[in-house]
């Protein structure tokens, strides 16, 4: 067996790994590869078998398991409490988790505990002889920075959603997955979870559908979103929002995108009056072809666009989705 | 009763700008109070107002004089500046420094911000709750205080979370909670009179190593925008939709 080299932290809800999860192992192989090392995945959660096999599939050496019934539902102190003991475990240089709430919680508690870095939110990681090297936006990701933690210790990274691409599972790809046993102290047991109100799912295949059509701000009132389903309609794409349409309540929660909502990363993004904040872009960064409908030239979204009009969308998008049903036989 | 506040003085996010020459922000940017820290502050005055018999402390590590004074105008009771020549250095030399006053302190709570507007860690709570081995309760954006039993409100991934822990701990507020007061002129008035305190690392048994950052920053820089794709202004809605649908197909997703 190889030296280990690389954790990624595989966070699970509902015995589902998180897709910002699924992402590390896009970044945690490079990592492992580069320091010549074993890349070892922890799954945290309760009743997760199927993730620790899937953490196989997408590129772990070997995988750990820290299934416990305690471990099903997020609480800070006993996931920190499962990922030392992985540490314990597998002894990595660098520790990857998604940088959710938990991964945020759980990656400085340790941080804090071990008096080691913690290099928060990263979009970018490089590894030179010297130290780890990273890039992760600041001041409200409105500028970037590189941060450095020196090699030599442990460092803990949190990884941004949407930074690097999860890669493709290889099905035939087995590797030994061994449970691992975690031992809560009476300090992991202080904090309880009374009760969760879920957010309202929806029945929407957003986050799979090859097109996403998204409405934003601009888009203007709940009925005008006609329009929106008009042109994902007519270009066979599902309907999202941004988190200002769904807290006006134009759209449901559930066909939000971004940090609050879903991610999303389609064949063709379509984005009619949405302004880009980074709120809603960090859920569609990942787009492989974007195109932007917005009245103002300077928005974000249009810097990001593969193709965008500069015009108003009550004139552009109907004769769009018109002109859809013509090219593609549905007039 | 005693409630801790931790609190950053920041650039004011909304006066932010950059300076690509100097790789920083434009210098003389004005400074504000973190804006996730003046509802932890409303947090811990409700609290306090709840109770009854209680003392509101802030603490900040780093300049903060403007901060402190408006914590205090708000309605707290003591400031604690915690200066140095090697402050703020990273996150876990912040924690280190404000764990170092918390234990001389030893408050019932402790309330921070969830992340400052400019490093934006969300690093310096955790690592507090982690070096004072207390519970954590991060991204609350509603509490409960009854029969000595803390009910938090948590917004997550999943939905909202409810959490239950027994204090002493730390909890990290989101801006979801209750509006933070405006200082009224009295406040203002009285803030004077009430007690600060300035303190230095070695105050507090603090050696060089404790000191020593594990974190370094490079310059500040902007990303540009890779897609340099194509942008149609001012053409015909027509025309422009027409070249739209040949992208599309060219691009085969239609």
């Amino acid at each position: 067996m190889g030296q280990a080299r690389v954790l990624a932290v595989v966070e699970t809800t509902g015995g589902e790994a998180r897709p910002a999860s699924l992402e590390l192992f896009g970044a945690g192989r490079t990592l492992a590869d580069r320091l010549g090392g074993e890349l070892v995945a922890l799954v945290v959660g309760s009743g997760v078998q199927m993730v620790a096999e899937l953490a196989g599939a997408l590129g772990a050496d070997r995988v750990l398991v820290a299934d416990d019934p305690a471990l099903g539902e997020p609480v800070a102190a006993r996931a920190a409490r499962a990922v030392e003991a992985a540490i314990s475990a597998a002894d990595p240089e660098l520790v990857l988790l998604p940088a959710t709430t938990l991964g945020r919680d759980v990656a400085p508690l340790l941080a804090g505990r071990l008096r080691a870095a913690h290099l928060v939110n990263c979009t970018r990681i490089e590894i030179d002889d010297e130290a780890v090297v990273a890039t992760r936006p600041v001041y409200q990701d409105k500028l970037l920075t590189t941060v450095r933690a020196p090699r030599g210790r442990r460092v803990f990274i949190t990884v941004r959603s949407g930074a690097f691409a999860a890669p493709e599972p290889q099905a035939s790809r087995l590797v030994p997955v061994e449970p691992l046993a975690v031992s809560f102290t009476e300090a992991d047991r202080l904090v309880t979870v009374t009760r969760l109100v879920e957010k309202p799912k929806g029945q929407t295949n957003l986050e799979s559908a090859p097109i996403v059509v998204v409405g934003g701000r601009g888009v203007g009132s709940a009925e005008n979103f006609r329009l929106v389903e008009e042109l994902a309609a007519a270009i066979d794409g599902a309907v999202g929002c941004t988190r200002a349409v769904s807290d006006l309540g134009w759209r449901p929660h559930y066909e939000q995108i971004g940090q609050t909502g879903k991610n999303v990363r389609p064949k063709l993004y379509l984005g009619v009056g949405v302004s880009g904040a980074v709120q809603h872009t960090v859920g569609m960064r990942g787009s492989d072809t974007i195109v932007v409908i917005n009245r103002d030239p300077n928005a974000p979204l249009v810097k990001m666009a593969d193709f965008a009009i500069i015009g108003d969308l009550f004139e552009i998008v109907p004769r769009l989705a018109k002109r859809l049903r013509e090219v593609r036989g549905k007039a | 009763m005693k409630i801790a506040v931790l609190v950053k003085q920041v650039p004011d996010p909304n006066a932010i700008r950059y300076d690509r020459r100097l790789g920083d922000l434009v210098p003389g940017t004005p400074q504000a109070t973190n804006e996730y820290d003046l509802y932890a502050v409303e947090a811990a005055l409700r609290l306090k107002e709840q109770v009854g018999e209680a003392e509101v402390v802030v603490a900040s590590v780093g300049t903060a004089r403007e901060t402190l004074n408006r914590c205090l105008a708000m309605g707290a009771d003591r400031a604690v500046a915690i200066e140095g020549p090697s402050l703020p250095g990273d996150s876990l030399v912040t924690a280190t420094v404000l764990a170092a006053w918390l234990r001389r302190e030893a408050p019932d709570l402790i309330w921070a911000g969830q992340e400052t507007s400019d490093a934006g860690t969300g690093n310096v709570g955790p690592q507090v709750a982690a070096l004072l081995d207390i519970p954590l309760v991060s991204n609350v954006v509603g509490w409960e205080y009854q029969d000595g039993i803390l009910t938090l409100e948590r917004e997550i991934e999943d939905g909202h979370q409810f959490q239950q822990v027994r204090p002493p701990a730390l909890l990290c507020a989101l801006s979801a909670l209750d509006e933070p007061r405006l200082p009224t002129l009295r406040g203002i008035m009285e803030a004077r009179r009430k007690p600060s305190e300035r303190l230095a690392p070695a105050d507090l048994g603090l050696s060089d190593d404790d000191l020593a950052p594990v974190v370094s920053w490079g310059g500040l820089f902007v990303e540009e925008e890779a897609a340099a794709g194509v942008v149609l202004q001012d053409v015909d809605p027509d025309q422009a939709v027409e070249q739209l649908i040949a992208f599309l197909q060219e691009r085969r997703l239609i």
